[in-house]
Parts: C-alpha cells; sequence; structure tokens
C-alpha cells in the first residue's frame, strides 16, 4: 500500500512536471522564440486555455503528498521555506502576466508582461529543479524528520546542476509545443534554437546522469537503468522525428521517464537524509496511517482516472480549432 | 512556544483573508454566470448569453487572483505551520487533496472551455462547461469548508501510537453535521455577495443611463436572489450554523455573544463593547432572554458564560465578539434592503426608484465585510485551538522556521498582494465601466 502510495504521488508530479513544463518551457524562451508583439501573443494563445488546469496539477500533487505522508510535506515545506515562498511568488508574477498581458493593447503593457513571464518561468524551473537535486541528493534532518540546513546548503553543485538541466529540458519541451501548435512560431530561427537548446540538454543529461550515479551509490534494480534509457531514446525522437506531434510527445516522454528515474533513485524514501545512507523519512514511517494511506490512495487514484478522462477529451475539443487563434475572450489577445 | 508564532498567524490571517474575497466571487457569480447561459442557450436570446459572458470576464479576474493568492496557503501548511501538517495531516491532508482533484481541475478545466471555447465547441458543451464551472466552484468550497469544520470540530480520527492523529473514516469526516451547515452558510454567504455585486452593477448602468437593458437585468435578478439569500443565511443556515456551535464550542459562543456569566434567560446584546476586565458589556443594549431562546428554544435556559471555563481556554474576547456581531448586523440589514428593494420590483417601481438604486450599488461591498467577519469570529473564536481540543495553535508552528523568516515572507506577501489588489481593482473596474456588449439578435 505504501508503495501504491508513493507510486501515486510520483504520477502526480511526473503530470504536473509533464503539462506544466511545456507552458514553463514557452515561458521561459519567451523572449527568445516569439521575437514581435504579435508572435508573443500567438505563443501565449496557445497556452492560455491550458496553463490553468496544468497548474492544478502542483496544487493536487502538494495535497497528496500532504495526506499520504504528512510528515515528508511538513518536513520538506518547511525545511525549503524561503526559496518555496519565493518560488510561490514567481508563480503568482507568472499568472498575473498570463491572465493580464491582454486586458490592454498597449506595448507598454505588454513589454511588462512579457519581461515578468520570462524571468518567472525561468526563475521556476530553476527552483524545481534545485527542489528535486535535493531530494534526490537528501537534506539534512534531525532525529524528529526536521531539515537543519541553510539557504545556501540547498545550493549545492549537483542541485544546480539539477536546476539547470530542469529549465533546459523544460525549455526544449516548451518549444516543441510551440513548434507544434503554431505555425507562426515553426520557423528556421525556432530550428536553429531547437538544435542548440537540444545539445545542451543532451550535455546537461549525461552529466546529470553521471553526477547522480556520484552522490547516490546505485541501488540495483531494472527500472535505474530502463528509466534513462528510455529518455535518452526520447531525447533522440525529439530531434529527429519529421512529425512535431510526435516531437512533443517524444519529449513528454523524456520527462516523464527522468521523473521515474529520481522516484526510482530515492525510493523507498519519501525524503532521504543527507549524506546517502544516514537514513531519512521512508514511504512507512511519513505515512499517513493504514486507513488514510488506502482512502486516499484509492480515492486519489479514481480522482486521476477521471480528471485524465475529462481533461483529453475537453483539451481535444479545444485543440481542433488550433489555427484560428482566436484570443480569450477577456482581452484583446 | 516558537517566538515565530505571532508572524506565523499575521501572515495566515493576511493571506487567507485576502484569498477569500476572491472565492466569494467565483462561488457567488457563478450560478449567474450558468443561469445566464443556459437560458439564454435554450432561449437563443443574445443578450443573455452576453450577460453571461461580461460576468465570465468578471469571474474570471476573481478565479485568476483567487488561484494565485490560494496556492500559497495550501504551501503555508508546510513552510509555516509544519507541526500542525505531522500531527493533524493525516486528516487535513484528505479533504485538500480532494479538492485539488475533484473540484479545482474540474473547473479549470471548464473555465478554459467557458473563456476560450466559445467558437471552437458546441452551444450544448458551452452551455455546459457553464453548468460545471459553477459545481466545481462550489464543490471546491465544499472540500476547504469541510478541512475548516473538521478543524472547529473534530470526528473520524483516532490517535496513533506516535501520538500523531490519523483519520480513521473520511466519510465521517466529510459529512459530519457541522460542516454541513458551515458549507451551507458559507456557500449562501457567497450567494448574497454574488446576488449583491449583480444587483449593483446592474444599478450603477441605471443610474448613469446607460446598457440599461442589462442594468434592469441584473438588478431584478440580483435583488431576487439576494432577498433569497439573506433569508437563508439566517434561517436555517446561520440558525443551525450557531446551534452546531453552542453545543460543540460553547466558549466561542460565550465570546461571540459576550456572555461573560452563566445565567438563566441570557439576554441578546444588540451592541455594547465587551471590557474583558471587568467580564461585562459597557453600554448594552439588550433583548432579554432571547439569546436562550435561540440557543435552546427555552426563554429560561441556563446560558454558558465565560467564567464557566479557565482563561486559558478563551478566546480573544473582543474580536471574536466584534466580527460575530458585525456579520450579524449587517445580515439583518441585507434582509431588509433586499426587501424593500424586492417590494419595489414587484410593484415595478424599482428601476426608477433611484434612492434605492443608490442604495444598492454603495452596498456593494458590504457583504464581503460580512463574509470575512463571519470567518474572523469562527478562526478567532477557535483559539487557543488550532484543532478544537486537540492540539493547540501555540504548538503547531514550524519548529525549524524562525521569526526573521516569517517576517520576512509576510512583508514580501503584503507587497505583493496590495500589488495584486490595485491591479485587480483597475481591471474589473475597467470591465464593468466598457460593459456587456448589446446584440440584436
Amino acid at each position: 500500500m505504501n508503495t501504491a502510495a508513493f507510486t501515486l504521488l510520483a504520477v502526480f508530479l511526473g503530470a504536473y512536471v509533464v503539462l506544466d513544463g511545456y507552458d514553463l518551457g514557452v515561458g521561459a524562451m519567451h523572449l527568445l522564440l516569439p521575437r514581435s508583439d504579435d508572435e508573443r501573443a500567438t505563443s501565449l494563445a496557445t497556452i492560455g486555455p491550458f496553463w490553468n488546469g496544468n497548474e492544478v496539477w502542483i496544487i493536487a500533487a502538494g495535497g497528496v503528498l500532504f495526506a499520504l505522508f504528512p510528515q515528508a510535506y511538513a518536513a520538506a515545506f518547511s525545511g525549503f521555506y524561503l526559496p518555496l515562498t519565493i518560488g510561490l511568488w514567481l508563480l503568482m508574477g507568472r499568472g498575473m502576466a498570463l491572465e493580464l498581458r491582454g486586458h490592454f493593447a498597449n506595448d507598454l503593457w505588454h513589454d511588462f508582461w512579457d519581461v515578468t513571464f520570462a524571468a518567472c518561468s525561468t526563475m521556476l524551473a530553476l527552483v524545481f529543479g534545485v527542489a528535486l537535486g535535493n531530494v534526490v541528493r537528501g537534506v539534512p534532518l534531525d532525529s524528529n524528520g526536521y531539515f537543519t540546513g541553510t539557504f545556501a546548503s540547498l545550493l549545492n553543485w549537483y542541485a544546480i546542476l539539477v536546476g539547470l538541466f530542469a529549465l533546459g529540458a523544460l525549455a526544449l519541451h516548451g518549444l516543441t509545443f510551440a513548434a507544434w501548435r503554431s505555425a507562426v512560431l515553426a520557423t528556421d530561427h525556432a530550428q536553429r534554437l531547437l538544435q542548440y537548446l537540444w545539445i545542451a540538454v543532451l550535455a546537461l543529461f549525461a552529466a546529470t546522469t553521471w553526477a547522480t550515479l556520484r552522490v547516490h551509490p546505485p541501488t540495483i534494480g531494472p527500472i535505474l537503468w530502463m528509466a534513462p534509457a528510455a529518455a535518452l531514446c526520447a531525447l533522440f525522437t525529439v530531434r529527429f522525428a519529421r512529425n512535431r506531434a510526435l516531437r512533443f510527445a517524444a519529449s513528454s516522454v523524456f520527462l516523464a521517464a527522468l521523473m521515474i528515474a529520481a522516484a526510482a533513485t530515492i525510493y523507498p524514501y519519501v525524503l532521504p537524509s543527507y549524506p546517502v545512507g544516514s537514513g531519512g523519512l521512508t514511504i512507512y514511517d511519513a505515512s499517513a496511517g493504514v486507513h488514510g494511506l488506502f482512502a486516499g490512495t484509492v480515492v486519489f487514484a479514481i480522482g486521476f482516472c477521471i480528471v485524465a478522462v475529462y481533461g483529453t477529451l475537453s483539451a481535444r475539443s479545444m485543440l481542433r480549432k488550433s489555427d484560428s487563434l482566436d484570443g480569450p475572450s477577456t482581452g484583446a489577445g | 512556544m516558537n517566538g515565530a508564532i505571532l508572524s506565523d498567524r499575521i501572515q495566515f490571517a493576511l493571506t487567507v483573508m485576502f484569498h477569500y474575497l476572491f472565492p466569494i466571487g467565483t462561488m457567488g457569480l457563478a450560478p449567474f454566470i450558468a443561469w445566464y447561459t443556459v437560458s439564454g442557450t435554450r432561449a437563443r436570446d443574445a443578450n443573455a448569453l452576453a450577460s453571461a459572458e461580461f460576468l465570465g470576464k468578471i469571474f474570471a479576474l476573481n478565479f485568476a487572483v483567487g488561484v494565485v493568492s490560494g496556492i500559497p496557503l495550501e504551501f503555508q501548511f508546510g513552510t509555516n505551520w509544519a507541526a500542525f501538517s505531522v500531527k493533524a495531516g493525516s486528516v487535513v491532508g484528505q479533504p485538500l487533496a480532494l479538492e485539488g482533484i475533484y473540484a479545482f481541475f474540474f473547473e479549470s478545466v471548464f473555465l478554459g472551455v467557458f473563456l476560450y471555447g466559445r467558437r471552437r465547441v458546441s452551444a450544448r458543451f458551452y452551455a455546459f462547461s457553464a453548468i460545471a464551472l459553477w459545481l466545481g466552484s462550489w464543490l471546491s468550497g465544499f472540500f476547504i469548508v469541510a478541512t475548516n469544520a473538521w478543524m472547529q470540530h473534530p470526528v473520524g480520527y483516532h490517535f496513533a501510537a506516535n501520538g500523531r492523529i490519523e483519520i480513521a473514516s473520511l466519510r465521517t469526516v466529510l459529512l459530519s453535521p457541522f460542516a454541513f451547515w458551515q458549507y451551507a452558510h458559507v456557500i449562501t454567504g457567497a450567494l448574497l455577495a454574488g446576488a449583491f455585486v449583480v444587483a449593483g452593477i446592474g444599478s450603477y448602468y441605471l443610474l448613469g443611463r446607460r446598457n440599461e437593458i442589462f442594468g434592469q437585468r441584473f438588478v431584478r435578478v440580483g435583488v431576487i436572489v439576494g432577498f433569497a439569500a439573506s433569508l437563508i443565511a439566517i434561517f436555517p443556515t446561520g440558525d443551525r450554523n450557531a446551534n452546531e456551535v453552542t453545543r460543540n464550542q460553547p466558549v466561542k459562543f460565550a465570546a461571540m455573544e459576550g456572555i461573560f456569566k452563566t445565567q438563566r434567560g441570557a439576554p441578546e446584546a444588540i451592541i455594547g463593547m465587551p471590557d474583558t476586565q471587568h467580564g461585562r458589556l459597557i453600554d448594552p443594549v439588550y433583548v432579554p432572554d432571547l439569546l436562550s431562546y435561540l440557543a435552546y428554544g427555552n426563554f429560561r435556559a441556563s446560558v454558558k458564560g465565560l467564567d464557566s471555563y479557565p482563561a486559558d481556554l478563551h478566546p480573544p474576547v473582543e474580536l471574536t465578539y466584534y466580527a460575530y456581531h458585525v456579520m450579524v448586523g449587517l445580515g439583518t440589514l441585507f434582509a431588509l434592503l433586499a426587501g424593500i428593494a424586492t417590494y419595489l420590483l414587484l410593484r415595478r417601481k424599482l428601476y426608477a426608484a433611484r434612492w434605492m438604486l443608490w442604495i444598492l450599488m454603495l452596498a456593494m461591498p458590504f457583504p464581503y465585510i460580512a463574509n470575512e467577519a463571519g470567518w474572523i469570529a469562527s478562526e478567532v473564536g477557535r483559539q487557543p485551538w488550532i484543532v478544537y481540543g486537540l492540539l493547540r495553535t501555540s504548538a503547531s508552528a514550524s519548529p525549524t522556521v524562525v521569526a526573521g523568516e516569517t517576517v520576512f515572507t509576510t512583508i514580501g506577501f503584503a507587497g505583493v498582494y496590495f500589488v495584486l489588489g490595485v491591479l485587480f481593482l483597475l481591471l474589473v473596474l475597467r470591465e464593468i465601466s466598457l460593459g456587456p456588449v448589446e446584440r440584436t439578435a
């Protein structure tokens, strides 16, 4: 049961990374890829109907962590106090930029929100990567399971490497999405950006894999080599496939495989302690108790299936007429 | 006691009170949007659809600010209240996660369809998305109130060997009568606020002699729904809610009513200032015996006063008392005001009664104040407990987070929310001044 709960949590987080990942990536590339005011409006219109639903995944994932592994939730969130709070402000700035940019047809207003959107998205990708890096590496915990390090200790070389990798991978993800959803953005310029970015991501992937083996002595298990291998295949598909939709799908698989690898690395810990081998919060001692874990896992898994069904259906109905880029009725677009 | 507790509490009060302004807007406006969309689709009434679209824009602004200001709340349980999360997370996490998975997805997916899908999806699916928006926002509210209701009146739990509170029955937690009546009252309050906003915007148009077709529609619907909601807010929801509090949180009840001494035939204080040093109300105006009747259905029933409980179990009396009286006082005025407006509407005099339209327009913010005041009475009155009778607020903050950090983030939140609030007002006022787009069908 504890393993099922852990898997469910990983699925929610993975869904968040894949889905909100592309709109974060579109944000990180917002000043580089679309170059005119019109192109930026087009770029935002491609994610307009979806980003909010995508962002709900982190709220749901946070809720699942809270309900199923309250102690890990408490230790991680209070331990990452400042970075998380700053991450929240970035999420707020980004949401505001997305919702408010279209309300005035004025270049001054557009410039302000374009920069806000790009800056917040870029920093968020970094913050999430650094946080994930620290979870994989483990954080210093006391005997009650509370964090004992400092903010500076979270900025270790491994976490920063993962942060850069996350930024690169999400930017690539966003780029494949933008190139797929909007003909305006599928230019030679986009192709060149994609090539450079792809090389950077490949290099960061190699570096991160090597570094992970250093900080986290390998545990034997089939998932631990299958997931990175799948990620590598997906990454090559992103570069060489002709079909743009297939590229985006491959990029999604790439991110999902990385998340599976990360989850498999820390299992059976929810929050390992640093240095590795000094214990941490396992899926057993951080859990919500027998009924909580059972009821939660079952009810959340059912909910996940329901969301997956109507989310896909409504996304399909909305995507049908993708190229008529009518903005939201809230704004000039 | 953790030194950061004061700024932790200020931060939570600030963020939750700011956030709650926006769910009032979404939960309050959603039924009107659904009504206009469905009736407009059925009757091919272009102006009804235009009304829905116009209110949808205001809804979307409320939703956007509600989302960005709501995410911090879920995270704050972990960042600022880690000890509470460890102790009670097994229970509290459940309805919060259910809110995200079952309600919030629903609401945001269909908001995307409603805002962007007018020309992309069929008319039927479009109308359905408006209903889904209503369902999603009200369901969302239910899970959040159920979480709070458990903290007010914990049920369906047991203590684990390690001293943590673990959930024993999810059904009991979600279906407790306390949660039901609290939710009914909260949702009525939001509906009342939404109705007053709709009527207020309509009055604004009529007073300015512009968009008069919409002005009349908005005033009519807003006044009728507002009158019904103001009555339901008093009875049964307010009354039953107060009964639950009387039964399960008698100290809070005494503080809300300003009853210092246990007495038979307790009077209802209409006004008066609590003097906690001498245990009395200053300059009170009483209705004799009424409180005993309201609480127990018997004019001679004994009501327990604050003197029946040790001082360290008293909530902050002044704030609880004033917040409660502001809510009840305003609620009574709303019923009166909406009643008179409904009478004028039935006599077909309302649209020309400029004095009444002025009052309706200026009344717009007050249901918000009443809603917030109700929550202050409920939350401050729960002190010193975070989970009533089980866990004290003072033992709930994050042990590893110091005051220097929470003061910093509180200042940061205040700054961010100030900017958010200004932007929100700017954009909402702009939408109202642009107004709905009239269509000739």
